[in-house]
């Protein structure tokens, strides 16, 4: 069985994002399944950025360290990494960057400078050198490639000038580390070729830069043994990152207007439904407005009139643009319009690490908005569930004329995966529009008292009408009157009602694993597939733990969590965030407390293999909490 | 059918002050849209918060009271979603142009096709009397401790250099010439700006009638203005003498229109330059019934057959 992770790292602007690129498009060629994500700093040139990934024949869930292969393109990238590389793996570096010394590295965090002091200074110093002795007698094997000379091969072998094809760099250190781990040079290739195979010109130098790094690895290391295919192969699959599938989810899903302010780690998927905002569908075209607003009060206000219009409308951002929106999500209670906010949470407070991981906005997506304000706030696990939450949070916001915040997170946006054509199946999904009222009469009241406390809801340009901010009356007019006030404050109420009774409760949370088992890990978002792969490996060595996932944090599925954790003698909380946000929610609304934590702050994703450790700790040691803090 | 003032009025009780600028400004937008015969079913009224914003209740109109400062992105979402619609922002100049003037450029900028009226009267009248970002600096009203230690901005200057392609100055009092500008502004293709100069006789007691009736006069009273702008050459010509009236507020207060450029495409003429079809099946109206197409069939550069 193959199961295998690797980190390739460089500096940002030298092509660590292609790599990646490459390196899934040859995995999946082999046959097997991946996941991969980029790590990078807010900067855009220089600053240390590495790819993350793992392969396997299972469902490739999360990640994992340490990892079997570490390909440093440059002497921060080894430095760095020096810690992930496990004892039986390979440590692929620079061979002409041995002398290069931590402190000398201008883009390095002090910190990590000092770190690596400690480590390494009892070797006579924080260098490269220094690190491969370290790896080396953990017991990984390192590779030093000369990159200059086989620079100087390929300038040979395609007869170009050293700067043309310098970019290669990339592409040799990841088809050494491909071909170490068992993957042949001709999937290597076919990596390249679907990565580059629209550009001759780039595409030529780097199969032969990948044919010389590979041709070296074969005469100083000898021939490697080929890993066995994967089981996948040769079928028709779809590479997309967190930020694609949303984007995907919502043109699907009708969306015919979406609005957006540059914010990462959110603005890939405006970026991709812009790229999809006039498609082909069996023949005629389908057009969505996509418009960058001049600010997040902007984005959000200007879906709230397109909404008021009849628009499919949504936004996307991130915390610091969603506390800017909190005003326009008061509004749209008020005056009862649908809009979607899709919420990439990044490690904050304030700007925090902005292109990092956390999830801290759960309690700010719960509370946004003054004045009783509830609205449905969605987490999606993992791509698949991120896809279609991208669907039924457009239906859901039209079927009951509220704000639907749709939450999702740093590392879902930044992350690839691997999906076949049957996990995303739309035909049997429906397209929901509520109580659209496409001929109002001319006494059309905009707030009809209903007893679902949804009224029938007429785009603009129909009749008169009013939509208001302020508190009205049956037709929208402000009214200030202690009867007419207390009829609209009940008449939201029983729509949040209708809200709750209304989405099913499976939709809600899902309770996954042994059901009987005694421990329970209780999470939202972007942990799912890290819990569950851990729950493999902590059942092999006889921890039965289940996991209860909340999808739907409001309207907070109280009873049936009720229900499921009475049956549970330990109950742990798992999240990136420092105030037990869901165990807050959790314990209002049940009463119920959760008294051991796994906590991760450290502003890297969850990985299955700090899971397991963690859990560990608690179930075998007795620890109340603990804080994982795996990652670079 | 042709419409009369009349039937743009709503039977809503009007709270505005007696002798506000508000109701010259209302009066005139009714005979504006009469004359303009704009059937109410298609006309979308967009305020924000303030005395003046509460102009969307009095207008029979489909009408939008949204958050202060928020009216014109709200409106530029209405006009893009159905750009068949007529949009008119009603909102003061504390709303438009100090907490939301960042929204107000953004409108030029794009010169979506809708109006934008301003009533001007340097305060902010519904929470009694504070300054607003057009009262000029070092003015004590009466409901100001201090006299304002904070500039004025020049509402006309700004659109200009933001990109509104339709720039007018009328006085509220004024009915029938602010009826035409309004008229006009409405008919112009783009994004529209009319600065109404307006006392408010609570909290204003510098800039009253008489203070403004002393000092404005019409660009109009000189036979040889022309406003109108067809070509990027005309404007080189043309923006000296423009950019010197919208400066002139002093001892003499021009009133009329500033400018108009007829030659500058608008944002729903971009986007359907980008996506032909839009106009006829734009966000609001295209049906959306079920879900497009299987996404390996929409995002075939994400798919990898190996």
């Amino acid at each position: 069985m193959t199961d295998v992770s690797l980190i390739i790292g460089g500096p940002q602007g030298g092509g660590i994002e292609s790599a990646g690129q490459v390196v899934i498009r040859a995995l999946v060629a082999k046959g097997f399944n991946v996941i991969g994500t980029r790590e990078y700093h807010s900067n855009i040139m220089g600053a240390h950025s590495y790819f993350h990934l793992r392969f396997t024949d299972k469902p490739a869930r999360a990640l994992r360290l340490p990892v079997e292969l570490v390909v440093a393109l440059d002497a921060e990238s080894a430095l760095t990494h020096v810690w992930d590389v496990s004892g039986k793996g390979f440590f692929v570096y620079d061979a002409d960057s041995k002398d290069q010394d931590a402190g000398r590295i201008a883009s390095m965090e002090l910190s990590l400078k000092k770190r690596l002091k400690e480590t390494l200074g009892p070797k006579g110093g924080a260098t490269v050198g220094n690190a491969v002795r370290l790896v080396e007698e953990r017991g990984a094997t390192p590779i030093g490639l000369p990159l200059k000379a086989l620079l100087k091969k390929v300038s040979d072998e395609t007869a170009s000038p050293l700067a043309a094809i310098a970019k290669t760099i990339n592409v040799m250190g990841l088809a050494a580390g491909l071909y170490l781990l068992g993957i042949e040079y001709n999937y290597i290739a076919k990596g390249i070729e679907l990565q580059f195979g629209g550009r001759p010109k780039v595409l030529k130098p780097n199969l032969v830069a990948a044919k010389v790094a590979v041709d070296y690895v074969e005469a100083n290391y000898g021939k490697q043994r080929a890993l066995p295919d994967g089981p996948h192969k040769g079928r028709r699959r779809m590479l997309a990152s967190g930020n694609d599938i949303v984007a995907m989810g919502k043109v699907v899903g009708g969306l015919t207007f979406q609005t957006f302010y540059p914010i990462t780690p959110s603005s890939d998927e405006a970026f991709y439904v812009e790229e999809n905002m006039y498609v082909d569908v069996n023949g005629s075209k389908a057009s969505i407005v996509v418009l960058q607003a001049e600010d997040e009060l902007a984005a959000v206000n200007m879906i709230l009139g397109a909404a008021a219009a009849g628009a499919r409308a949504s936004t996307s951002t991130s915390g610091p643009g969603f506390s800017l929106m909190n005003e326009a999500i008061s509004m749209a209670v008020m005056a009862e319009i649908p809009i979607v906010i899709s919420l990439w949470m990044r490690a904050g407070p304030s700007t925090g690490i902005a292109t990092r991981q956390g999830q801290q906005d759960l309690l700010h997506a719960i509370f946004a908005g003054h004045g009783d304000t509830p609205k449905i706030v969605v987490a999606s696990g993992d791509h698949r569930e991120a896809f279609y939450d991208a669907i039924k949070t457009l239906n859901w916001a039209e079927e009951f004329q509220t704000p639907v915040i749709h939450l999702l997170d740093k590392y879902l946006a930044a992350t690839i995966t691997v999906l076949d054509e049957w996990e995303l199946d739309v035909s049997k999904l429906e397209i929901k529009r509520g109580k659209r009222e496409e001929a109002p009469g001319n006494d059309y009241k905009r707030y009809e008292i209903t007893e679902d406390g949804i009224s029938p809801m007429a785009p603009l340009g129909k009749v008169p009408m009013l939509v208001s901010s302020l508190e009205h009356d049956e037709y929208g007019m402000v009214t200030e009157d202690p009867v007419d006030r207390e009829e609209m404050v009940m008449k939201r109420l029983r729509k949040w009602r209708t809200i709750a009774n209304s989405i099913p409760e499976e939709e809600k949370l899902v309770l996954h694993g042994d059901p009987d088992a005694r421990v329970t890990l209780i999470s939202f978002g972007s942990t799912k597939q890290a819990i569950l792969s851990a729950m493999e490996d902590l059942a092999a060595s006889g921890i039965d733990v289940n996991f209860l996932q909340f999808r739907i944090l409001s309207p907070f599925p109280a009873e049936t969590a009720s229900k499921i954790l009475e049956r549970s003698e330990k109950i742990i909380g798992v999240e990136a965030n420092f105030q037990d946000q869901l165990s807050f929610l959790l314990r209002a609304h049940t009463g119920i407390y959760v008294p051991y934590r796994v906590r991760k702050v450290n502003a890297r994703p969850l990985y299955d293999s700090e899971v397991v450790h963690a859990v560990e700790k608690i179930v075998k040691e007795g620890a109340r909490e603990v804080v994982v803090s795996s990652g670079a | 059918m042709v419409r009369k003032w009349i039937d743009y009025k709503t039977e809503a009780w009007v709270q505005w002050c007696p002798g506000c600028g508000d109701f010259g400004i209302l009066n005139a937008i009714y005979r504006a849209l009469a004359e303009l015969d704009i059937d109410p079913s298609k006309l979308v009224i967009v305020g924000g918060i303030g005395c003046s914003s509460r102009s969307v209740y009095y207008i029979k109109a489909n009408a939008i009271h949204t958050i202060h400062g928020r009216a014109i992105p709200v409106a530029s979402g209405v006009k893009l979603a159905n750009p068949e619609l007529t949009v008119v922002v009603t909102g003061g100049d504390g709303d438009l142009l100090g907490i939301g003037g960042g929204h107000f450029v953004a409108l030029g900028r794009r010169n979506i096709d809708m109006t934008v009226v301003v009533y001007d009267n340097g305060v902010y009248g519904l929470t009694k009397g504070q300054a607003g970002p057009t009262l000029p600096v070092w003015l004590k009203t009466k409901a100001l401790p201090h006299p304002n230690i904070q500039g004025s901005v020049n509402p006309l200057l700004l659109a200009f250099a933001a990109g509104y392609t339709f720039i007018a100055r009328g006085y509220a009092f004024h009915l029938n010439q602010l009826k035409d500008l309004i008229k006009a502004a409405i008919q112009h293709r783009g994004a529209a700006v009319v600065d109404v100069l307006q006392p408010c006789p609570t909290y204003n007691d510098i800039m009253t009638n008489e203070w403004y009736e002393k000092r404005i006069y019409y660009l109009s009273e000189d036979s040889s203005w022309d406003p109108v702008v067809r070509s990027p050459q005309e404007l080189k010509e043309k923006a000296p003498k423009i950019l010197e009236k919208m400066m002139e507020f002093e001892d003499r207060i021009p009133l009329g229109i500033f400018y108009q450029n007829t030659y500058m495409e608008t944002l729903e003429e971009r986007l359907e330059k980008l996506m032909p079809g839009y106009l006829s099946s734009p966000p609001g109206r295209r049906p959306v019934t079920k879900p497009l197409a299987h996404p390996f069939e929409l995002f075939k550069d994400k798919v990898v057959q190996v």
